[in-house]
């Protein structure tokens, strides 16, 4: 791991910010599609974790088909929650998550 | 071999859709593929095969590049699949009268089923996330399916919890690719031997436990549970509760505790703590409800604490207990879902108080949910109380009394609100303006019977199940 100390250094310095980035804007944010983004940014974030871990332990093919397999995943995953925020605009006329208050117990 | 429980449903799907979705007659043979498809799933698992086992059908699976493995928890899995989608499919024959919805339902029901069939037979953490992903997919798209506002509220929360989930699971998994290098549990459970004690494997194991407790809603990060349960349709909440959240979050957590770190004293403290937590808050909160379904939803989060209570002891036994009260639970759990759909189908509404004296009406409906009740909540000679009582034993042995104790009285408060429950919608006085409600039609009655039976039968005949089916379950803890 000591030869590869600076790539190490660099790839985690932006996995961090990405995943910073992408929980903060989980936390922060009151829009649906702004929290669909910061779940693809954190997607995003993992996805470089796997490209670092596969360069580190030599198996750089097997990363890469993780990676793929990763994105088409994503992409089902972001498609499905435009589906059913799409879906909440048209009842409510907002993005707003404030206005699912519906189920309370 | 194993992979044709994946690539009969997969090319079914694909051919429902290519072949029957052309006219409304042929879409009624759904229901009958779909029925035969989950059954014989269970007859499979009921009736093994050695060829199922050992061989492979090596042509299949190198196509795939993807391996299989079966052993005994996967048979019990399969079983669970089988029953909860049967149970689901035919209360969506009796709730959906719409033709071609049910179509839809019928074909994300198999992809759910495909989904789990994957999770409970992969031997590589990363499929075993592929996997989990198509099971939650289908889940979100079976929520938002009637498309009521309160539906698309209870998925999106699912959503975006079950993807928060992921997330701590694959950084788990890019973690112990960094330090294994590799993704099947023989090679990662061989890294994290070597590298006791490394932060990375520390981090990789708290990331991924916590994943875990997200998509089997345990108490810290229940919130999108009962949410989920209640605004989805009848057929799917039976989905749910019985079989969806119990195989990605607790059969997955069955799985990677016993293959990747056993006997670590840590992780098994926090599963007991939370397993305990568990148990109280959806017991406690569980007594509150008006709705039948919410009310259903917390027990769930308090049987489930029970199941990974006995994961936590950490003994074979223990871990026998909770295989077999996984078991229990997706059984009698799916019954109450499945009695709480006709109720609110010929009553128009899941608020308990506006219920009352049901049973005389439905005769059928109101027995099966006293059975199922009293199995949850432990009585003798029914299913439940054996899971329990093996669960409280393994405690004991492993030196945990005080969790063992908290189990037996955590029991009681589980009798409590079933019981009021049970009076204030099936017992008692007929409510003015019920007098007209039916049971429900033949295959729902019989769907009820037959998960009655289930209950009754491993009850009574506890030594032959336990020695056939859950005691071999012991295994997996040995490698």
């Amino acid at each position: 791991m000591n030869g590869n100390w600076q790539l190490f250094s660099t790839f985690g310095f932006f996995i961090v910010l990405l995943f910073v980035c992408g929980a903060y804007c989980l936390v922060v944010t009151r829009s649906m599609i702004r929290a669909i983004i910061g779940i693809e940014l954190l997607i995003k974030a993992v996805t470089l974790l796997i490209i670092l871990a596969g360069n580190m332990t030599g198996q750089v093919a097997l990363a890469q088909s993780l990676v793929i397999t990763i994105i088409i995943v994503e992409v089902v995953i972001a498609a499905t929650a435009a589906g059913i925020a799409l879906s909440v605009f048209r009842h409510t006329d907002s993005l707003d998550v404030r206005s699912l208050k519906n189920l309370k117990g | 071999m194993p992979s044709l429980m994946i690539l009969i449903p997969l090319f079914g799907i694909i051919a429902l859709n290519l072949i029957f979705a052309g006219s409304v007659k042929m879409r009624r043979w759904a229901f009958v593929f779909a029925l035969a498809l989950f059954v014989l799933q269970i007859a499979v698992a009921v009736f093994y095969h050695p060829a199922f086992r050992n061989n492979s059908l090596e042509r299949i699976d190198s196509f795939f590049r993807m391996a299989f493995f079966i052993d005994h928890l996967t048979f019990i899995m399969f079983i669970c699949i089988g029953l909860v989608s049967i149970a689901s499919l035919f209360v969506a024959r009796y709730t959906m009268p719409d033709e071609s919805g049910r179509f839809k339902f019928t074909n994300l029901l198999i992809l759910a089923s495909l989904g789990m069939s994957g999770i409970v037979m992969v031997k590589d953490i990363f499929s075993l996330y592929v996997f989990m992903e198509i099971t939650a997919v289908a889940s979100f798209l079976l929520i938002a399916y009637p498309k009521t506002i309160e539906s698309l509220e209870g998925s999106f929360k699912y959503l975006i919890l079950s993807s928060v989930a992921t997330v701590l699971m694959l950084s788990s998994i890019g973690l112990l690719l960094l330090v294994s290098g590799s993704t099947s549990f023989t090679e990662i459970a061989a890294g994290i031997d070597g590298s006791r004690g490394s932060a990375f494997v520390l981090l990789a194991i708290g990331l991924f436990i916590c994943g875990l407790f997200i998509k089997g809603g345990l108490v810290p990060f229940h919130g999108w549970l009962p949410d989920a349960y209640m605004a989805a349709p009848a057929p799917v909440s039976i989905l749910l509760a019985g079989i969806v959240t119990k195989a990605a979050g607790i059969y997955t957590m069955i799985r990677i505790v016993t293959t990747l770190f056993p006997y670590n004293q840590a992780v098994n403290s926090v599963i007991m703590l939370i397993g305990t937590i568990s148990i109280f808050v959806g017991a406690i909160a569980a007594i509150g409800q008006d709705n039948f379904k919410r009310m259903l939803a917390y027990s769930s989060i308090s049987q489930v604490g029970y199941i990974i209570l006995g994961l936590g002891a950490g003994t074979g036994l223990g871990i026998a207990g909770a295989v077999f009260h996984l078991f229990n639970h997706s059984v009698f759990k799916s019954l109450l879902f499945v009695n709480s759909a006709v109720v609110e189908k010929e009553t128009g509404t899941c608020s308990m108080n506006e219920m009352g004296g049901i049973s005389q009406k439905m005769p059928v409906t109101g027995t099966t949910s006293v059975i199922a009740f009293l199995s949850t909540c432990g009585m003798p000679p029914l299913s439940g109380f054996w899971s329990k009582l093996i669960i409280v034993v393994a405690l004991w042995q492993a030196g945990h009394h005080v969790y063992s104790a908290l189990a037996v009285i955590a029991s009681v408060i589980t009798l409590a609100y079933f019981l009021s429950m049970q009076r204030r919608v099936f017992f008692g006085k007929l409510k003015a303006g019920l007098e007209n409600i039916k049971d429900a039609d033949r295959g729902v009655l019989g769907v009820s019977i037959i998960l009655a039976a289930v209950i009754v039968g491993v009850g009574v005949f506890f030594p032959f199940v336990y020695t056939t089916l859950i005691s071999p379950v012991k295994e997996i803890l040995i490698r």
